[in-house]
């Protein structure tokens, strides 16, 4: 998934006070020919300058944990996952395959895909206080193991490693190892699968920071208790550390303050891609907006971190006179509006079918800025994720309730008279709506409101702080919500199952946390799920997974209204480079000019 | 005088009971989010969640969590860990209150010197030139929110995005331990914008009631006696006109010693306050009853102290 939608859809409701709504049409008329997708928003990853410190500037809270194994999110990523760490598979600036890291070289696949065989590099050390201890397969398998750990709170592990053998009696309790991850040796990691699984078998949910090692002598005794505090006592292996005392203690991080990351002693860049140009970096968290983007364009040495898009006047003049400074790129995430077909009128594909068509996606991503934020959605993959051309690309499947982004009321009436309402109207009670209490969601929900009333929908439309919404209503089948009109979705990597499957997967519909929004739960479909998750060749995944997108799409399970972008601000005397997987700046090749 | 203290002392434990109880109630009974379900991240099975839940306490009666915590409290002060870093709740609000304090002290040092002297001046020269203009000053100082005060202030002196480039910028704050010098003048603009509000508000009150305080008999009595009007305007105007503005004062830095959200948002100061706001958007119940505890002891502790100065401000009172 993606990290950044994710940390949006979490977080978003503290950071965007100020910063989305007002970016209006004006700004996104300038924003048109700021695009660019041709990364690193001028930089150059190949060189660079040694040396210096660079200023991350945050306007939220920087990092959710130290924890490798709770990392998940696009923060997470930038700030501390790849600057200090090394896992299994990770990602260059421009990679949209997983690249051996730790590993030597990608999974070898036997036994019909239900056994894979990756080997270890030799010779990467741990930071102080391991100073002398290299990185073996039995860390790895550990660290996979602890995500499983309540303690830990990872959420993806169950999601991608839950066909490894032994999964279930680990979690259960009833065993102390996954014996389904085996290590012969220092240097060889064996999983065996209880059936093929196409993420594992291609790397891309083993380039996730689960597989980033941890020592289990070591990290053990931090792993008991209510939580772990692993984070701050963890040693690294990337080119850089938090700051620490060489005891194991972590001296450098403030929560929602400060975060300095110094060099790591331990690192050999003969054995990494990593290119390291800078000394040091500090992130400095919680700044206003307005401020902290003013101060990166007209500063020196800052660039963007965990960051609100920049304020209407901010990004309005930079879009004129500071347009090298900008990286407005896809964020590879959408931003969708949930139908429940357990609630009536939903249960109704056809009523789904009009609210689809009477959507005015162009007025909802005003709402949010307008163009720049991205371009309107026709179907749920979104654009740089295998599976989108095969959806139907930009242009989208073709059906008439999705074709016309600025709402189509006769279509929509057409579609409420096939439900059975003679009117084109419906003459219902009023709905369940539960959205955000901030803007610029909760413009997005009023306006949203505006156009169901062409069709007769009226709502008993509740406002509440965003991480309410999801843990209490949207994400809470019992609480029988119709209509959430403030979710958002991204990859966890480049592969449309980490789009597709968690939201319309009926296996995936749980009594809290359900990201099954809309209760979609179609066994013809679930089925094709089911057979594309073991499909390892790339290919034939994008086309089964583009063709379950058109079927969904078909369902009207959800109103995708947004492909959403990223923008990423730095001065002018920062080269900066963007990574794609994160859509946001890449700590390892951003240098100093 | 000791009794008083000591029973008002009792009282602040039975208050912060009573908060901390009413803070647990409101967070379970309205509809606030899932800890468990947040912590378990996007798509958790149900295993997980309720592995959390039970790692937390959170599947435990409320009672019971409740009783739990303010043991927790009182008998090791231990306000538990963050819901959502797993921080120690103790340590953050510790590495946080020197700069809310830092803030909140500092401004009140500035609304008073500016609201007492300028409420003065204003009274004593009652419809002077003076009089108008900071009386209209006041007004605007009261009008003016701190988020655009704020703003103002920084684009206008700030180092890095102001046009004279005079004072620190935003983020600049570093604690008093680290750098005296540089503590200071990264919170000289923070100071006045948070003062402004307080120093008009200060300035018209005091102005209202010296005026008032001035045309008592006593007054006329201390001028009949000889005294010059300085000493008559000091010693016995002002001593019976700034009543109000003490108890209000020891209200307001009360508040203030619990987190001013905006200054500390626009000025980069990690305070108490911003820590405060992020709890409750993120529902982190452990961080926020820390965070409500210490707000509501700064607030009872300043009344205390107000009410100890009535004594020695005002010869009527008597405990």
């Amino acid at each position: 998934m993606n990290p950044r939608e994710r940390k949006g859809m979490h977080r978003n409701a503290r950071f965007l006070l100020c910063a989305l709504v007002a970016v209006l049409a004006l700004v996104a008329a300038g924003c048109g020919g700021g695009n660019d997708n041709n990364g690193g928003g001028g930089g150059n990853a190949a060189t660079g300058k040694k040396g210096g410190t660079l200023t991350i500037v945050d306007t939220a809270g920087g990092v959710d944990s130290l924890d490798p194994g709770y990392w998940y999110y696009q923060t997470d990523y930038l700030e501390l996952a790849q600057p200090t760490q090394r896992w299994l598979y990770s990602w260059g600036p421009t990679d949209t395959k997983p690249r051996p890291d730790l590993a030597e070289g990608m999974p070898q696949v036997a036994d019909g895909g239900k056994t894979l065989t990756i080997k270890i590099k030799q010779g990467v050390k741990y930071s102080p206080p391991l100073q002398d201890r290299t990185v073996s397969s039995k860390d790895i398998k550990y660290a996979m193991e602890r995500c499983f750990l309540p303690q830990v709170g990872n959420g993806y592990a169950p999601v991608y490693y839950s066909d490894i053998v032994g999964v279930k009696q680990f979690q259960s309790g009833k065993a102390k190892e996954i014996s389904g991850i085996q290590t012969p040796d220092d240097a060889t990691l064996v999983l065996k699968l209880a059936k093929p699984v196409g993420v594992l078998a291609n790397a891309n949910a083993l380039a996730l920071p689960c597989t980033i090692p941890v020592p289990k002598d070591y990290a053990q005794k931090y792993d008991k208790g209510k939580t772990s505090h692993y984070g701050e006592h963890q040693v690294f292996t990337g080119p850089y550390m938090i700051q620490n005392d060489g005891k194991g203690n972590i001296t450098g991080y403030q929560p929602a303050k400060s975060l300095v990351l110094v060099r790591n002693p331990s690192w050999d860049p003969s054995t990494d891609y990593r290119k390291a140009y800078l000394d040091k970096i500090v992130e400095q968290n919680g700044s206003d907006a307005t401020v902290a983007s003013r101060k990166i364009l007209t500063g020196s040495h800052m660039i963007s971190g965990d960051f609100a898009a920049p304020p209407v006047q901010v990004l309005k003049s930079a879009l004129s006179s500071r347009k090298d400074q900008l990286s407005i790129a896809p964020s590879q995430g959408n931003r969708f509006i949930s139908l429940n077909t357990k609630v009536k009128p939903f249960d109704d594909v056809n009523v789904r079918r009009a609210v689809s068509a009477i959507t005015d996606r162009n007025a909802l991503r005003l709402t949010r800025g307008g163009p720049a934020l991205g371009p309107t959605a026709t179907h749920f993959i979104p654009p740089g994720i295998p599976g989108f051309e095969e959806a139907g690309g930009m242009k989208g499947p073709g059906f008439d309730f999705v074709s016309n982004p600025n709402g189509d009321l006769a279509v929509a009436q057409k579609y409420m008279k096939a439900a059975g309402y003679k009117s084109g109207k419906y003459t219902g009670p009023p709905v369940l709506m539960v959205g955000d209490n901030v803007d610029p969601a909760r413009k997005t929900g009023e306006a949203f409101q505006h156009q169901l009333a062409q069709i007769g929908i009226k709502l008993n439309y509740r406002q509440v702080p965003h991480a309410t919404m999801l843990s209490k209503f949207c994400g809470v089948p019992k609480a029988a919500v119709a209509i959430c009109p403030n979710l958002g979705w991204g990859k966890d990597f480049f592969d449309a199952q980490s789009m597709i499957d968690p939201v319309f997967n009926g296996k995936n519909i749980v009594p809290v946390g359900n990201a099954n929004y809309s209760q979609a739960n179609d066994p013809k479909l679930n089925a094709l799920m089911d057979k594309a998750e073991q499909v390892i060749d790339p290919a034939e995944r994008a086309r089964l997974w583009g063709e379950i997108d058109k079927q969904v799409t078909n369902q009207a399970y959800v109103v995708t209204w947004l492909w959403d972008n990223q923008i990423n601000l730095r001065s002018s005397d920062v080269n900066a480079v963007r990574n794609e997987f994160n859509s946001s700046w890449d700590l390892n090749f951003t240098s100093l000019k | 005088m000791t009794t008083y203290i000591i029973r008002r002392l009792l009282w602040v434990i039975v208050l912060l009971f009573f908060v901390s109880f009413i803070t647990f109630m409101i967070f379970y009974l309205f509809p606030s989010a899932d800890p468990a379900a947040l912590r378990a991240g996007r798509q958790p099975n149900p295993e997980l969640v309720e592995q959390i839940r039970h790692q937390l306490g959170l599947d435990k009666p409320w009672y019971v969590q409740y009783v739990d915590y303010m043991k927790g409290v009182f008998l090791h002060f231990d306000l538990g860990y963050s819901y959502q870093n797993n921080i120690s709740v103790k340590t953050q609000i510790f590495q946080r209150l020197p700069a809310t304090i830092s803030l909140a002290l500092g401004a009140a040092v500035v609304w008073l010197v500016i609201g007492i002297a300028v409420g003065t001046i204003s009274a004593v020269r009652r419809r002077s030139l003076f009089d108008r203009v900071s009386m209209t000053g006041a007004l605007v100082g009261i009008s003016a929110p701190v988020y655009w005060l704020g703003l103002l202030a920084l684009y206008l002196f700030a180092n890095d995005i102001g046009r004279f480039k005079i004072f620190p910028g935003s983020g600049s704050y570093v604690p008093i331990s680290q750098d005296p010098a540089k503590w200071f003048t990264s919170l000289i603009v923070p100071w006045f914008v948070l003062a402004a509000a307080f120093a008009a508000f200060y300035a018209r009150l005091l102005r209202s009631n010296l005026i008032d305080v001035m045309s008592e008999d006593y007054i006329r009595t201390a001028r009949a006696k000889g005294l010059s009007e300085r000493r008559v305007v000091l010693r016995h105007g002002i001593r019976s006109a700034i009543t109000p503005i003490v108890t209000a004062a020891g209200l307001d830095i009360g508040i203030l010693l619990g987190g001013a959200i905006l200054t500390e948002s626009v000025f980069n100061i990690p305070g108490i306050g911003r820590l405060a706001f992020d709890s409750i958007q993120n529902s982190d119940l452990p961080m926020i009853q820390g965070t409500v505890l210490f707000g509501a002891f700064f607030i009872v502790m300043a009344n205390l102290i107000v009410d100890i100065l009535y004594a020695f401000i005002d010869p009527r009172v008597r405990y």
